[in-house]
């Protein structure tokens, strides 16, 4: 079924592959309202269960749909920097999701895109395109994920999202690459009049490098908060980069980052803009450093061009609060235990942002890098 | 059960408590009385075992084994617990998750309601509590790790009149019924204003000054001698 689209029925997938997508939030087709699968350079599987949402391979949907050429570069030049250039130059038949949420659409159930990389030292190129529609409405979870065999390769991806007016989406990314890869991720999103979001992003799993770059552009009263927990344990770099620009009056935003290093590196360097009064941000990242090795830079900057602009930020780095693990080895609790309360705890995400079918998920994700079981 | 011999401790070069001599039975309620500063925190800090108190000499015997070298979860294994006077704020870590750390779920909810503080079992660990609400908790905690030595550092600071009745109530109640293993467990309770006293009978007091204890007897003589005398030893 390569590079076919298939509708209304469930994706085939190995045992193996449903295991690992499951592992970054798949759920059965049926529970979803619609399912996109990419795999190494093929996609495998779309489908949708709602009439609301469409989900098409990105070449098709350049075919099928004449827009859908102005959305891809529409946020960023395809000549921006080396990365997408060769995800520009590369793709002779675009691969990626092209995710469309219809005008006025209130879809109950999630939709769910995932990529997968297969195949051992392969070097992966994806476009992801979304469009949410004036006054849709869509909760998404996205996850990247490889076989346990797979520890080396390259992943490269643009990501352009289209919030239209008055629109609405929640949405949960979780990240489970191979052990020794390269990642780099740009992604790129405008919010229209009064759009909503509310993304959360889950960095858990070793990776020997991870860029992720993301800029995003909020037209008047358009809100986004966003929310990443990011660990590093021996071996793995992360750099998060955010540029927020609050270019609308009344623009809300609020980007919070909660990082723990076991010996990796995380540098998180966060900007927002205020560029129009009457807008209102907040950045905040905090980092906690569990030996000592590796390091967490946190660089948090404000900009504020328009008068009438509220920005603020807060950025702590340090060991675990002596304080706080006392005082639970004081009530009875193992060190080890105390310890892994702390960080689960520093860790702990809004829940009301995450779907309820994977908010346990997440828990045991922290819980398994902080053990070192992933 | 708690047996304290010419102990000496100090933080870093300074001394800080200074030939504390102190013996608790089973089954018995202690009270340190004392000023700002005379050592009754410390005291309790350094049987439980806490940073940055260092005993210089003496000892402390807990049911006749040395404790001082000893960390602080060795220390609870054996069976003490403390209720913290100012206890840090623990983002993330739920009442409902730290009960099931400690293996007290089934017992979560029943003491928690008895303590008022059903609505707390989802929040935070001293997130946004006010002062009474965290006295509160830290006696709930006290429950549900179920220790034969409880130490409470002023436990009714802060509470208002109508939670002290609770605080006081509870604090009774831990103390006086026996452990998991059905032994009498003993307590040793800070109190500035000695309100919690008309609510638990205590069995002796101790009047702390300058890091020494320079009296020792009935709670409620040497209460009303506080309230009127001051932190000095009555004369006998």
């Amino acid at each position: 079924m390569n590079g076919s689209t298939e509708k209304n029925s469930a994706p085939d997938l190995s045992n193996e592959e449903r295991d690992i997508l499951l592992d970054v939030g798949f759920a059965d087709f049926d529970d979803r309202a619609a399912t996109s699968i990419l795999s190494d350079t093929d996609v495998r599987f779309t489908g949708s269960n709602d009439p609301g949402v469409e989900v098409l391979p990105l070449s098709e949907a350049l075919r099928t749909y004449e827009f859908v050429q102005d959305l891809m570069f529409g946020l960023v030049s395809p000549d921006a920097n080396e990365h997408i250039a060769m995800v520009a130059e590369h793709m002779h038949d675009p691969l990626g999701h092209f995710t469309w949420v219809k005008p006025g659409a209130k879809v109950a159930l999630p939709v769910q895109n995932f990529t997968l990389l297969e195949t051992p030292q392969a070097r992966q190129f994806t476009h992801d395109i979304t469009l949410i529609d004036e006054g849709a409405e869509v909760q998404m979870i996205s996850g990247a994920a490889v076989p346990s065999q797979v520890h080396k390769g390259r992943h490269i991806s643009v990501d352009e999202c289209y919030m239209r007016k008055g629109s609405s989406c929640t949405s949960v990314n979780i990240e489970h690459w191979g052990v020794g890869m390269d990642t780099y991720s740009y992604g790129y999103a405008r919010m229209e009049e009064g759009a909503r979001s509310q993304s959360t992003s889950v960095m858990m799993a070793p990776v020997a490098m991870q860029l992720s770059q993301s800029t995003t552009h909020l037209d008047a009263h358009a809100n986004a908060v966003s929310q990443a927990i990011i660990f590093a344990g021996n071996g793995t770099e992360r750099v998060i980069e955010t540029d927020t620009h609050l270019n609308g009056t009344g623009a809300r935003s609020e980007d919070v980052s909660r990082m723990v290093s076991a010996g990796g590196t995380i540098i998180n360097n966060a900007r927002l803009v205020g560029a129009a009064s009457g807008t209102n941000g907040f950045l905040g990242c905090d980092g906690l450093k569990l030996t000592n090795r590796g390091e967490i830079t946190a660089v948090p900057a404000l900009q504020a061009i328009a008068e009438g602009s509220m920005l603020s930020h807060e950025a702590s780095v340090g060991m675990i609060d002596s304080d706080k693990l006392n005082y639970l080895m004081a009530a009875g609790i193992e060190e080890d235990l105390a310890r892994n309360l702390i960080v689960q705890g520093f860790l702990s995400l809004e829940s009301a942002a995450i779907p309820p079918q994977l908010r346990k998920r997440i828990v045991d994700l922290i819980a398994e890098a902080k053990s070192g079981g992933m | 059960m708690l047996k304290i011999s010419d102990l000496r401790v100090a933080i870093g070069n300074k001394t800080i408590l200074n030939g504390i001599d102190l013996t608790l039975p089973d089954g018995e309620l202690h009270v340190l009385l004392g000023a700002n500063g005379s050592g009754k925190s410390s005291l309790l800090a350094t049987i439980m075992g806490l940073p940055p108190f260092k005993v210089t000499s003496g000892e402390i015997l807990f049911d006749g084994t040395p404790i001082h070298d000893m960390d602080i979860h060795e220390r609870t294994r054996l069976g003490i617990g403390m209720a913290y006077q100012r206890p840090p704020s623990l983002e993330g870590v739920s009442v409902r998750t730290f009960a099931h750390a400690l293996g007290a779920d089934a017992q979560l909810e029943r003491e928690a309601a008895a303590l008022d503080l059903a609505e707390f079992i989802d929040r935070d660990m001293n997130v946004g509590f006010s002062g009474g609400e965290i006295k509160r908790w830290e006696v709930l905690k006290l429950v549900l790790q179920d220790p034969l030595l409880l130490l409470f550092d002023e436990p009714e600071s802060g509470v208002d009149l109508e939670h002290v009745t609770a605080i006081g109530d509870a604090i009774g109640r831990v103390v006086r019924t026996p452990d998991g293993k059905g032994r009498a467990c003993s307590g040793l309770l800070i109190t500035h204003t000695g309100l919690v006293l008309n609510h638990v009978s205590a069995d002796r007091a101790y009047i702390m000054r300058d890091g020494r204890i320079i009296h020792s007897g009935d709670p409620a003589v040497l209460f009303k001698h506080v309230q009127t005398q001051g932190y000095t030893a009555p004369a006998t």
